[in-house]
């Protein structure tokens, strides 16, 4: 045990230890060590500095320490990888999240794809100050040291944890809003990652601090005190908070084992590059979390050469970007409480207006204020011994300052002027009462000055009554003041090649796309031509991207059609990582969406229906003859491998519409089409007899089937099919269901196999039967999804119904018309609309004409009473030269009707005769013609 | 003399540790306060070890801290408090606890009713006495509230939804003139507050609507909402801590076995879980189910045992209780109860067996002697 400055603190802590603990060892212990690493933190040759994330005192303390020192070499902790991005940030509106990005895997389970990693970086954030001081400073080298972001996944256990930095939420979680939802499923990293590493640690320290969760704890027992620290306090404060929280640690942590992983590895990194670099460690900076300051792995320190194997990358293909990231964002993926960040960042924009530090800032760093130089003068320090600052900063309470109570006076008349913007009643009377009430709540919390969380919980006292009027609670307005969620942004510069080229390709719509809101696009294509390329991106870009990113209001792109105005809500800034996650993918959209076709078609799980689908959308999108007659070939294959018929209607659907686009625009149809037919037709045949006994295949499904064999069917034959294989298909069919039944009737009236008056008998023997009635809503759906196959059938079937309607008694017809009509709206939607037009055909459309009207079914059945069609012959001859044997017969049958006069011309139309007999040569040489066609070769 | 009330007073309860309380107290006081706010809080959250106080302090009231911070700050200021929250989170508690820390009186107490009248709020008169000497300050009847006023203590008003709108009102003038003038006496006709008074009312969530504040009143109040606790482990203790109360007060010595406390807390957790996922109230127990009804069917089993049982509690008791405290509405409460039992009960009873068992068997009788 080293007798250093800690001597006496090392004293005190033990002393106290022995009085409190009841195994005095353990926590001695605990306690020894703790000075012990903050000893050995401190006395390292290579300067240590301890962050923590999110927090505003590192970043002050870095810019001071910075300033004074100007170290040549800074090495930060953060993954190796991603230094290639640091550039960019000046072009980014921060906060962003430097991602790593990767969908080719090897070496990795194929269910974890796509691997994503993100590091968010915000402006009030001591990384932010290292990244621009080394960037911005000639001769300053900036080395990250942290294993890159492949080895994150090589290092995390095969059942993949949620996320890197999670831990318990102990807080009331708000609903994750759109804007928490800007990371995706990444998992995150961030620099000084600072917490306790088992629930019951944190608890212990939020109940005996009393505070309600981890970032008020901080804030107030951290971060307050330290923001006007020394250097020296604020090393060993941090080293010592890390230092504790890794004592505290479960021994078998699967993360402990990863961090003391990811220190060999840090140590080692750089070990390497001093080696290499011939730097001055003297002139160097290691930038890491508090806990790995105080970490205890034998690679740490300069002198150690303790050898750590650094395990190769994996052969997976890591894309890097930067995505736009947001307060809520990052308070969301690393499970901090609602607003902390926000909290964080005025708390820093407070200190650097105060003048307590000059920050740096990138050259050109996008969406942030200039900010002058303006810093108390400060004479460089002579480098000093480290001495103990640790007693005093422990007992003595922060100190006051002048301007926080203007500044609380601010926020009390900016919230009632929120709140009441907000529908809420508050007045003058509440400011002054929530601003009294910051200060009791302060005064009783044993805080100095009341912190952003004191007034929050002043304001909801003081404000929020019984209801919140309007859609925002108190809470939530006065996170909205004290910074509210801060959205970033990626620039222009710092976008992949796609989504700059989207841009580029937009601008002539002539918006702002950088905006988050909504932006209405009009677009007139005759007007405009030059228009058509953005409409067709937009296109894409909706096949592409999320729901809500770019939706169109008017204006459609199906085959066949061609909008004239098309307009457009475009949400392009609000879903900016959707695209920049695009441009991981491929260099343009065409390109991408290429490759999302051809892989849909090629999944495990394609069908025919996909694979059409995906041509489809070929032709719309990309206009590629090549491309949809590859996607179509596959289509082919995919439905000569099918087993099920479930897709038939959408496949039905999808190549109607493809053939009649075919026909309408090129003079042969592809090959590939008449493939699919041929395929279809035999395909279909084969499984035709299964699938109308099949339970499982619904009646939709077979009508889809016949359908494609009867459209398709002129097709067919021309291209070779053979018709005797569907009528052997429809005979071999024996279905049970009584829509099924009715179906093959259908299938069989088409195909001839089954007269129009079989049918008409057959159906009248079924409304004949009670015991069939009950199903008969049923046959009524299998005649109705006979339409599509069978669309002549649709004056029967008005016939049917009415004949139902009339003959069925009430009692069995009223149950049954709510089933009927049921049973239609489920089973045969798009139908009915053929069936009530061809009925209102068929009735008369006006009340008079109902009394006078007869169905064409009865007018038919009944013929008309007229001349007996004239019979000549041989036999009537005879009869006619002897009859009395007729007589005879008639009188006996009592037929009083007599011999009539034979009609010499059928029909009865005289004039016929005329003509014929005026012209007899057309009726003798059609005769001779006849007799010679009867007579001759046959 | 706790001793022989039937239930004392939070500050006679208490009066041991409230004067010990007050006699290291060395925090600033507002007004006339008995404690300094941090005693206060101490005293109704109970004390830790890094309070460094010399003896402990019991904690008396479960639920979030920042809680009873605002309670106490809004009381120190100009305002009144007000708890609102479901039946039986423990709000009139808090009103007690807090009114004896801060003033060692929680007794002045106005309970809201429909037929509360504005002579309750403000003053009556003593009509023989008016009749025989006139109107003057003796003859008059000072309300609990203008009693309050008048000692520069906490008063009290339990369920102020209760009370019709217009009574309602009389209390702006109090809470904002912080006096009531009485028009009768010609001279001495203004009752002055003293510094220290104030207000905490209670408000019943589920009566919204019935007699809504108004939005004047409404402004002379912070409201705090007082949630259902759902954390087990608070609820664990806050149903031993009244239950250890409850045994005290009845003088039964009767051991109250962990498992049952467990079942018991399950149960209701189970029964809320379906309450909450149901779609209609008929298929949603009448009962809040809240902490206190959970104390209720204890304090029941626990006397039901005592004086009919065999002096030890045991599940099959615990269940009879519950399902007795809970039907409130015959068909409909019965029928919910008997999905629960054998829907989840009986599984569980099999699972785990053990006192599920005969807590499953306990409910089937209880359920059968009431259809």
């Amino acid at each position: 045990m080293s007798q250093g400055p800690f001597g006496a603190l090392r004293g005190q802590l033990l002393d106290a230890a022995g009085a409190f603990a009841e195994a005095p060892d353990a926590v001695a212990g605990i306690l020894t060590g703790m000075v012990d690493d903050v000893d050995r933190a401190l006395s390292e040759e290579l300067e240590i500095f301890p962050v923590c994330h999110h927090s505003p005192a590192s970043a002050l303390a870095m810019a001071r320490r910075l300033r004074e020192k100007q170290p040549k070499v800074v090495y930060l902790e953060l993954c190796e990888d991603l230094q290639p991005l640091l550039g960019e940030l000046r072009n980014c509106r921060l906060p962003v999240a430097l991602q790593a990005f990767a969908t080719e895997l090897d070496g990795f389970p194929k269910d974890w794809g796509p691997l994503s990693v993100i590091a968010p970086i915000t402006e009030a954030s001591a990384e932010y100050q290292v990244i621009a001081y080394a960037l911005d400073s000639p001769d300053v080298e900036l080395v990250l040291v942290d294993r890159s972001a492949d080895h994150v996944f090589q290092w995390l256990p095969r059942e993949k944890e949620s996320a890197e930095g999670d831990a318990a939420d102990t807080t009331d979680a708000a609903e994750p809003g759109e804007e928490a939802a800007l990371h995706g499923d990444a998992v995150g990293v961030e620099i000084g990652d600072l917490r306790p590493r088992f629930a019951e640690l944190e608890e212990h320290l939020l109940h005996h601090g009393k505070v309600r969760h981890w970032s008020e704890w901080w804030d107030q027992y951290v971060e307050q005190p330290l923001v006007g620290a020394d250097y020296d306090t604020y090393r060993q404060v941090m080293v010592l908070i890390g230092s504790l929280f890794r004592r505290l640690a479960p021994d078998a942590d699967a993360r402990t084992a990863r961090d003391e992983d990811r220190e060999r590895y840090m140590w080692t990194r750089m070990r390497e590059h001093l080696a290499t670099s011939a730097a001055d460690p003297s002139q160097c900076l290691y930038v890491c979390g508090a806990a790995h300051a105080a970490s205890r792995v034998e690679q740490f320190g300069l002198a150690s050469a303790a050898p750590f194997d650094i395990s190769p990358r994996t052969a997976s293909r890591w894309l890097y970007g930067l995505i736009p990231s947001s307060h809520s964002a990052i308070e969301a993926q690393f499970g901090l409480a609602a607003g902390s960040v926000s909290i964080a960042a005025a708390t820093w924009t407070k200190a650097v207006t105060a003048g307590q530090a000059a920050p740096y800032q990138l050259e050109g760093q996008k969406g942030a204020t200039k900010r002058k130089g303006r810093v108390r003068p400060q004479a460089p320090a002579p480098p000093e011994a480290v001495t103990d600052r640790l007693s005093g900063f422990l007992s003595s309470p922060p100190a006051l300052d002048a301007l926080e109570e203007a500044e609380l006076l601010g926020w009390s008349v900016d919230i009632v002027r929120l709140a009441r913007r907000n529908g809420y009643l508050a007045s003058t009377a509440d400011a002054i009462a929530v601003f009294e009430t910051s200060i009791l709540l302060a005064g009783l919390r044993n805080r100095g000055r009341p912190t952003p969380y004191d007034f929050q919980d002043a304001a909801v006292t003081c404000i929020e009554k019984d209801v919140v009027p309007g859609r925002r609670d108190v809470r939530r307005l006065c996170e909205i003041l004290l910074g509210g969620d801060r959205i970033g942004e990626v620039g222009y510069e710092a976008l992949p090649p796609l989504a700059r080229d989207v841009y580029d390709r937009l601008a002539p719509l002539g918006l702002d796309l950088e905006k988050r809101t909504i932006q209405r696009a009009l677009i007139d294509l005759d007007a405009h031509p030059e228009l058509v390329p953005c409409s067709h991106l937009l296109w894409m870009l909706r096949y592409l991207l999320p729901d809500d990113a770019v939706r169109p209001i008017m204006g459609r792109r199906q085959l066949g059609e061609r909008s004239i105005q098309e307009s457009w809500d475009l949400a392009i800034g609000r879903h900016q990582r959707s695209i920049i996650e695009l441009g991981y993918e491929g260099v343009t959209v065409e390109q991408v969406l290429e490759q999302r076709l051809r892989r849909s078609v090629w999944a495990p799980q394609a069908t025919a229906a996909v694979a059409l689908g995906a041509v489809e959308d070929a032709i719309l999108f990309l206009g590629s003859r090549r491309f949809a007659d590859e996607l179509g070939a596959r289509a082919v294959e995919l439905l000569a491998a099918e087993r099920t018929v479930d897709d038939a209607p959408e496949v039905l659907r999808r190549i109607r519409r493809l053939l009649a686009h075919y026909r309408s625009t090129e003079p042969t149809l592809p090959a590939w089409c008449e493939a699919f037919v041929t395929a279809g037709y035999a395909h279909y045949c084969t499984l035709l007899p299964t699938a109308f006994v099949d339970e499982a295949v619904g009646v939709r499904q077979v009508a889809a089937m016949l359908g494609f064999l009867f459209s398709m069917e002129s097709f067919a034959l021309a291209l070779g099919c053979d018709r005797a294989q569907l009528e052997l298909a429809v005979r071999q069919s024996h279905p049970e269901a009584p829509a099924k039944v009715a179906l093959s009737w259908a299938a069989g009236s088409q195909l001839g196999l089954l007269t129009p008056a079989e049918l008409r008998s057959r159906c009248d023997e079924l409304l004949a039967n009670p015991l069939v009635v009950p199903a008969f809503p049923q046959y009524m759906s299998g005649f109705v999804q006979a339409l599509e196959p069978v669309p002549v059938l649709a004056p029967f079937l008005v016939e049917l119904m009415s004949k139902a309607f009339g003959r069925l008694p009430d009692s069995v017809l009223l149950p049954w018309l709510p089933l009927l009509i049921t049973t239609l709206r489920d089973q045969a939607k798009e139908l009915v609309p053929v069936l009530v037009r061809e009925a209102g055909r068929t009735f008369p459309g006006s009340l008079p004409a109902l009394d006078a009207w007869v169905p064409p079914w009865v007018a038919r059945a009944v013929p008309k009473a007229g001349p007996a069609p004239a019979i000549s012959g041989p036999v009537a001859d005879l009869l006619a030269g002897h009859p009395a044997a007729c007589d005879a017969v008639a009188e006996l049958l009592g037929c009083a009707g007599g011999w009539q006069q034979a009609v010499t011309v059928a029909g009865g139309h005289p004039e016929v005769g005329e003509l014929l007999a005026r012209h007899p040569r057309s009726a003798d040489a059609v005769a001779t013609l006849l007799s010679h066609g009867v007579a001759g070769p046959g | 003399m706790s001793d022989e009330m039937l239930r004392a007073p939070a500050e006679v309860k208490y009066a041991e540790e409230l004067d010990w309380l007050e006699s290291v107290d060395d925090g600033p006081k507002p007004f006339s306060w008995r404690l300094s706010p941090r005693m206060v809080r101490l005293f109704v959250l109970g004390s830790e070890r890094a309070d460094g106080l010399d003896r402990e302090i019991s904690q008396k009231w479960f639920g979030d801290r920042s809680f009873v911070e605002r309670s106490i700050v809004t009381l120190a200021s100009d305002r009144g408090l007000l708890l609102i929250g479901d039946p039986g989170t423990g709000k009139s508690w808090l009103a007690e606890l807090l009114a004896a820390a801060i003033s060692r009186n929680s007794t002045l107490v106005v309970q809201g009713t429909a037929g509360t009248t504005e002579d309750h709020i403000k003053y009556s008169w003593n009509v023989s006495m008016v009749i025989a000497k006139g109107q003057s300050r003796e003859s008059m009847i000072p309300s609990p509230i203008m009693t309050a006023m008048e000692e520069g203590v906490i008063g009290r008003f339990e369920e102020l939804t209760r009370s019709t709108s217009d009574v309602q009102d009389a209390l702006i003038s109090i809470l904002s003139e912080k006096y009531v003038s009485v028009p009768e006496l010609d001279d001495d006709g203004i009752v002055f507050a003293q510094p220290g008074f104030s207000i905490i009312a209670t408000a019943n969530s589920r009566d919204r609507g019935v007699n809504d504040l108004s939005s004047a009143l409404k402004r002379r109040f912070n409201f705090i909402r007082i949630p259902m606790v759902t954390n087990k482990r608070s609820e664990e203790e806050i149903v031993r801590f009244r239950t250890v109360e409850l045994l005290r007060r009845h003088q039964i010595e009767l051991d109250v076995p962990p498992t049952l406390l467990d079942i018991l807390l399950q149960s209701f957790a189970d029964l809320r879980a379906a309450a909450a996922a149901a779609t209609s109230d008929d298929e949603r127990l009448e009962s809040a189910l809240s902490t206190a009804e959970q104390i209720g069917v204890l304090e029941d089993a626990i006397l039901h045992s005592h004086f009919f049982g065999d002096r030890t509690l045991r599940a099959g008791t615990l269940a009879g209780s519950l399902v007795g405290s809970l039907v409130r509405r015959s068909p409909e409460d019965l029928a919910i109860l008997n999905k629960y039992w054998h829907g989840v009960v009986e599984p569980r009873s099999k699972k785990d067996g053990g006192e599920w068992q005969d807590f499953l068997e306990g409910g089937r009788q209880a359920i059968a002697t009431l259809s």
